[in-house]
């Protein structure tokens, strides 16, 4: 027994010790975080992390601490979902950083709704000057009820159909101007071998945005604006069964990669597909330049990629220059952080995030300002893409936030759980409007 | 002498009388952490389910609305159906694998070391870089299909509905297997010697011997192995949620991801407290299932354990 | 006197003071077990191929990453996802992982034993009756589901953002479990071994200790890596209870590397084999401990 006799000490010697040691270690700090909105001596702000916006989110609340040595703020970055998952989670416990990111819409009607975010409208009043250099189309993801609850920030992302220069060459055919030459592609593409569309399924917001594209090109944005205001089966407008009906005929003529309901847009290999010239084209957002930038080796300096407004439909009501997307990031405040806290933000709001560093910032990351007047600092090798993405966005008569973040969270969650079902051809057209009409207004 | 059950000569288990007061206060400071951070969020979930809340707002309470919501959704009859599968089908990849692993590995002397610690690098794994690297050779247009240049191999792995689920479950077994082998290996070293020389005098061949006298000899470990792979993978959730998020559609939808849906991204948090109290049914039906099967059986039972 | 089985050695050196037998049938044993060694050889290929994927990723570039085919070594050879993983104090997570998992892990091990014990011995006692039922009630709980209770728990005890905020709720949850196997195996001790040290004068906690304790190892020893495997493991309690970087724990700093529109895989890969070095290392020195450990001795 001297052998388990040794263990035995050992083990509970072992056990002492490390429980020691870690209540040390572990009491390193107690109470809530002082960079939480509830303290007194810094306001928190948290924001998602990694390239390209970490750093310019970082260098904004340095300029500002250095400006204005009796307050401070601290920020917090998480990773996107984690993100999502640690607001929601400090916001339901009373424990919200004093500035909250977010992508306005139907997420910001809900803490609205919840009284959890302060009403901006009279400050914006009050400082009309900043208000002015904002781009007004973003305002709309602001307000909730015609009060405005939140700063537009950081850059305007609308959608864009990019395409393999190089591949098109190679099969000897045009980019193209509508939907029928789209259609007409499709077949050409898939004979070579090559994807017509990358597209990143397993993401789902990544499907909706055909649903976008096509809706309002057929039918204009009245349809999805009724689904918006809440009327009464407002999905069961035939120009919407149309287009299911169009995206399980594209889905059935196989124009996306195969496989694409287990590719993710987070790992880039939707990207990763167009710059090695797997697949032909890809509707995705305006950041994708800066990763076909970055991970493509000289694709886009020796000019391989190009980008387009989606083409119309023939025949369709909408506007060809309407466009979909995040018509910028937002900023709110907490009602629960305190008033000297508010304070802090708001003029963290009117000086540093409206000043030029904040616009060169972005521009440099390759993104288009939500500020105005970023025209003359659109130079250098991405010039004609930044100029590009600034008429698209300031051209467009209607900048249609992205459904999923207009539409309330219920809403949006069933949206793109039927939008997968329907890219998987497991509901029909009319199951996924009676679906999505079950849950209007929620 | 088996492991996993206490060696000596199988008497009376150890139930009855003798020494009993100074026994209670042992279990005292499981029962205080357990009751605060276990049971009381657990009554909190549970009063939860009778309210209707978002998540960031006011809590309404709301009676049997949300139950009402949560039962008629068919979507949680699915992820019932999913997570059983799941789970009968990892046990039984898992499980005979392990056994014969173990059983391998128990006798094969060469290289023993070496390929001893090469098994048990997938459990060294966080789940985290699990996930992500099978989340990369799984990619059906740059993962081992490309890569190997086989045909057979650039299968849509994780996004075809009829896949999804066996790689997900070959995935979860890469994890385990190893773990549950060491297990597995430990048990079967213990079985005497002599129990299979006197077999063999009697004719037995190795199949026999493996069914007649590995396999009863190990079966307290085997119950002990398959509580944890049975009770783990009720709440089994990162591996799943990397890799298909729970699709494709909701193919891989479990009752955990089911949960998560409803709660933390429909903002449906009375809905899925509910899902969240139905889990903790079945696993506690679970568990007095595994204790009538794990136990002595009925001799303690009728102690009234 | 434990034994071993089947083949030609025996592992003598693995489990000092055992008497050492050798078969004196080897070539038939030897010939033996075609599927268990097939199956093994398939199984170290499995295994082998990711991780070799992983390291070889480690050290490729990310923007070079999906244009090669993903299994050829790298073409440009590069150590700067080690060095980016470093330079974000890799070390540091990996210290916080430790603590957390050790001051978890053995607690809750410890305390669990001595319930499943005290359940066990208690037979008639309506209180321990009561404990055993509401431990099984934790068996199955999603931690999403009482993540925001335990937050507003670990807000009013003021230990936000610390590491014990992580190692209690994670004790919590490894009890049911735990004291579910080691009741399962304590239950089949017999009674005249409590018995006769019972007659020897020995208290319960003695016999805790001194009969229990050895008699359960293999259990105890299956229950501390599985707890371990779990809490090491663990994102949503670091994510939720933790906020400055210098309380990450390893997942939440693998999670890092995803930025808001993509992954950096060879960061992540560069710092996977980086935090899993130390622990092969450790098993590969405790590995013959941990195999005596889950081969139960009695009456030595």
């Amino acid at each position: 027994m001297s052998h388990s006799n040794l263990s035995r000490r050992n083990f509970l010697g072992l056990a002492v010790g490390t429980a020691g040691a870690a209540a040390l270690a572990a009491c390193g700090t107690s109470g809530p975080s002082t960079a939480s909105g509830s303290s007194k001596t810094a306001a928190g702000y948290w924001s998602l992390s990694g390239p390209p916006g970490q750093p310019i989110r970082q260098a904004a609340v340095d300029r500002f601490n250095k400006a204005n040595p009796s307050t401070k703020i601290t920020a917090t970055f998480f990773q996107n979902d984690a993100y999502k998952q640690k607001i929601k989670t400090a916001i339901g416990a009373g424990q919200a950083p004093t500035m909250i990111w977010g992508w306005g819409g139907g997420g910001l009607k809900a803490y609205v709704d919840a009284n959890q975010v302060v009403d901006l409208t009279d400050w914006f009043g009050q400082n009309a000057a900043v208000k002015q250099k904002l781009l007004p189309s973003s305002f709309g993801a602001a307000t909730v009820n015609g009060k405005i609850y939140a700063i537009p920030i950081e850059t305007v992302q609308p959608i864009v159909l990019f395409y393999n220069k190089k591949v098109f060459d190679a099969v000897g055919v045009q980019p193209p101007q509508s939907y029928g030459d789209i259609l007409d592609l499709i077949p050409k593409f898939n004979a070579k071998g090559i994807a017509p569309f990358s597209l990143g399924g397993q993401s789902r917001w990544t499907n909706m945005m055909w649903l976008e594209f096509l809706l309002d090109r057929q039918a204009g944005p009245d349809a999805f604006n009724n689904v918006f205001a809440g009327k009464a089966n407002a999905w069961s407008d035939p120009s919407v069964l149309e287009m299911l009906t169009k995206v399980q005929d594209l889905v059935k003529a196989k124009a996306f990669i195969k496989g694409f309901s287990s590719i993710t847009a987070d790992s880039n290999a939707d990207q990763a597909l167009l710059y090695t010239g797997k697949a032909a084209m890809m509707v995705h957002g305006s950041w994708s330049y800066g990763i076909q930038q970055a991970n493509g080796g000289d694709f886009v300096k020796s000019g391989g990629l190009g980008w387009m407004n989606f083409p119309g439909i023939d025949g369709g009501k909408g506007d060809p220059t309407d466009t979909v997307g995040n018509p910028g990031q937002y900023l709110s405040i907490s009602s629960k952080s305190s008033a000297a806290d508010q304070a802090v933000a708001k003029k963290f709001f009117s000086t540093t995030l409206i000043d030029d560093a904040e616009k060169a910032g972005w521009v440099k990351s390759g993104g288009v300002p939500v500020l105005t007047d970023s025209a003359s600092l659109f130079t250098g090798d991405d010039a004609q893409y930044l100029k590009d993405m600034s008429a698209i966005a300031s051209g467009a008569k209607v900048f249609a936030q992205s459904w999923d973040q207009a539409l309330s969270p219920t809403v949006a969650e069933t949206l793109l759980d039927n939008i997968a079902k329907l890219f998987q051809l497991q509901v029909s057209p009319q199951q996924w409007v009676d679906s999505m009409n079950g849950v209007i207004g929620q | 002498m088996t492991s996993l059950a206490p060696p000596a000569a199988r008497g009376k288990p150890s139930t009855g009388a003798g020494g009993r007061s100074g026994v209670a206060w042992m279990a005292l400071p499981a029962l205080l952490m357990f009751l605060a951070f276990g049971l009381v969020p657990l009554i909190g979930v549970l009063a939860l389910s009778f309210t209707t809340w978002d998540g960031i707002g006011a809590i309404h309470a709301s009676g049997l609305t949300s139950w009402r919501a949560a039962l008629s959704d068919p979507g949680l009859l699915h992820a019932l159906w999913v997570t059983f599968e799941i789970m009968a089908i990892s046990w039984l990849v898992q499980t005979p694998i392990s056994i014969l692993i173990g059983v391998f590995l128990a006798a094969f002397k060469k290289y023993r070391g070496f390929l001893a610690v090469l098994y048990f690098v997938p459990l060294l794994l966080s789940s985290a870089a699990i996930s992500i690297t099978f989340k990369a050779l799984l990619d059906p247009n740059f993962g081992i299909g490309a890569g190997f240049g086989i045909g057979v191999l650039k299968q849509d792995w994780l996004g075809d509905p009829r896949l999804a689920i066996g790689v997900l479950i070959f995935v979860v077994s890469w994890q385990y297997i190893p773990f549950h082998t060491l297990i597995y290996q430990g048990a079967v070293r213990q079985i005497p010697v002599s129990m299979y020389e006197a077999s063999q005098i009697d004719g037995a061949g190795r199949i026999r011997q493996f069914f007649s006298i590995t396999l009863p000899q190990i079966k307290y470990t085997i119950i002990t192995s398959s509580t944890l792979m049975v009770v783990g993978s009720l709440t089994f959730f990162d591996l799943i949620y990397v890799l298909t998020g729970g699709g494709p559609g909701d193919s891989t939808r479990t009752l955990a991801l089911e949960m998560y849906q409803k709660g933390f991204m429909a903002n449906l948090m009375g809905p899925a407290s509910v899902i969240a109290v139905i889990l903790v049914l079945v696993g506690l039906l679970l568990a007095q299932l595994l204790r009538r099967l794990g136990g002595r059986g009925d001799e303690s039972m009728a102690e009234g354990v | 006197m434990t034994t071993t089985i089947k083949v030609a050695d025996t592992p003598a050196r693995e489990t000092p003071g055992e008497t050492s037998r050798v078969s004196k049938l080897p070539n038939k044993l030897l010939r033996m077990n075609w599927t268990g060694g097939g199956f093994g050889w398939i199984w170290l290929f499995l295994v082998m191929v990711p991780i070799y994927w992983i390291v070889i990723t480690s050290f490729k570039t990310q923007a070079n990453y999906f244009v090669t085919n993903t299994f050829a070594p790298p073409s440009h050879l590069t150590f700067e996802n080690y060095k980016t993983v470093i330079d974000n104090e890799i070390a540091r997570y990996f210290l916080n992982s430790v603590i957390v998992t050790a001051g978890a892990v053995v607690p809750a091990v410890i305390i669990s034993f001595m319930a499943a014990y005290a359940i066990i011995r208690g037979i008639g006692s309506r209180w321990l009756r009561w404990m055993n039922n509401m431990f099984l009630m934790g068996l199955a709980i999603p931690l999403q589901a009482v993540i925001i209770p335990i937050y507003l728990i670990i807000i009013r005890l003021k230990l936000y953002d610390s590491l014990l905020a992580l190692i209690l709720p994670s004790i919590a949850f490894a009890i049911p479990l735990s004291v579910l196997v080691l009741s399962n195996f304590i239950r089949d001790v017999p009674r005249e071994l409590f018995e006769s040290m019972h007659m020897d004068g020995a208290t319960e906690w003695g016999i805790l200790w001194r009969l229990t304790f050895p008699l359960t190892r293999p259990a105890l020893v299956t229950v501390t890596i599985y707890n371990a495997l779990g809490i090491w493991n663990g994102f949503l309690l670091p994510l939720v209870l933790t906020q400055s970087p210098e309380k990450r724990t390893i997942p939440l700093a693998l999670v890092n590397f995803q930025g808001q529109f993509g992954v950096d895989v060879p960061a992540i890969t560069a710092s996977v084999t980086l935090t899993t070095i130390p622990i092969i290392l450790l098993y590969a020195i405790g590995r013959r401990q941990l195999l005596s450990g889950l081969t139960a001795g009695f009456g030595k």
